[in-house]
């Protein structure tokens, strides 16, 4: 068993304090902003807790959790959060019924994805996020070393491509910009347009620097995703792991109470 | 119980901090050139111009 296998355990382990933490606000406060936050942590968490289970056993399902909401939704409703924190306007109800009627459509397309997976490529030695997509090899590109490769046809081409869980061209993974597009720019700019707002008045250093690390944790899991889609699987759980502490200490640190506090109604990723 | 709308040196930003004055908003700067450097790489995802 590698360091990989264990990552994602250690991750799923903090999402699962971070979420009951922000959940257990949101039905104090009733805030909205609190529920989207822990429905994306929640997310964040299954998806941490199917790459631990995927790297020991397969299972379909457990994989539909893994890429749905571990690498297509999480991001984006937790960006939704720090929206509906920061924007206190009624068009933002209307993204709302967006991202939930697009949530659901990607849940549509990766059903109708489940029977075409090809189950048989999987194995435990290597980790998912290096062995879930199928990706078309271009004329003389060279075949990585240990992959799999077939011969298929896509979009009216004969191409052979590196075999992956995922056929080529699954219109589920279409989505995924989408919703990763949304999720940086809502919470990784929301979170950096927090902490200048802060630090420009010179108020509430907690939340600059809460902000700060709530924007650096999320740009972690960003960037490894990025290096996951040029062929760097391997920093992915590494990436996950620091992602969520530095999140966590982001929160922690936004939310903690300063003895009298300035009356502040400017906005924050955290209160 | 309301909060007291007077100042307080635990809720402003230190004067002089080296953190605050160049660690944060360098942070802030460069934090905002990699959120738009991995929007773009999405965007050309899907442009098709990146293969995945």
């Amino acid at each position: 068993m590698s360091v990989n296998h264990i990552l994602p355990f250690l991750s799923t382990a903090i999402m699962l304090v971070f979420t009951v933490s922000v959940l257990q606000r949101f039905f104090v406060r009733r805030q909205p902003h609190f529920l989207f936050w822990g429905i994306g942590l929640a997310m964040f968490g299954a998806g941490s807790f199917a790459e631990a289970y995927l790297a020991l056993a397969w299972n379909k399902w457990v994989f539909f959790v893994w890429y749905l909401f571990g690498a297509a939704l999480n991001a984006a409703w937790l960006g939704h959060g720090t929206l509906y924190l920061l924007v206190r306007k009624k068009w933002v109800h209307a993204v709302t019924v967006v991202l939930v009627l697009g949530s659901l459509f990607a849940g549509y397309l990766m059903l109708q994805t489940m029977p075409k997976l090809d189950e048989a490529v999987f194995t435990t030695d290597r980790i998912i996020s290096e062995q879930y997509g199928t990706k078309a090899l271009e004329a003389g590109e060279p075949v990585p070393a240990g992959a799999q490769t077939i011969t298929t046809t896509y979009r009216g081409e004969e191409v052979t491509a590196v075999r992956g869980i995922l056929p080529l061209g699954a219109p589920v993974r279409l989505t995924t910009p989408f919703f990763n597009i949304y999720g940086l720019l809502t919470l990784v700019g929301g979170a950096i347009y927090s902490a200048y707002l802060f630090w420009r008045k010179r108020v509430m250093p907690n939340r600059v620097i809460g902000n700060v690390l709530i924007a650096a944790g999320a740009l972690l899991i960003g960037f490894a995703s990025t290096l996951t889609r040029l062929g760097y699987g391997e920093y992915l759980y590494l990436g996950e792991l620091f992602s969520a502490i530095l999140m966590f200490a982001g929160f922690r640190f936004a939310a903690r109470p300063q003895p009298d506090e300035v009356m502040q109604p400017a906005p924050a990723a955290a209160d | 119980m309301t909060r007291d709308n007077r100042t307080n040196s635990k809720s402003h930003i230190p004067k002089g901090s080296f953190l605050f004055e160049k660690i944060v908003p360098v942070s802030l700067v460069v934090m905002g050139v990699v959120m738009l450097g991995l929007i773009v790489f999405a965007a050309g995802v899907l442009l098709g111009l990146v293969k995945f």
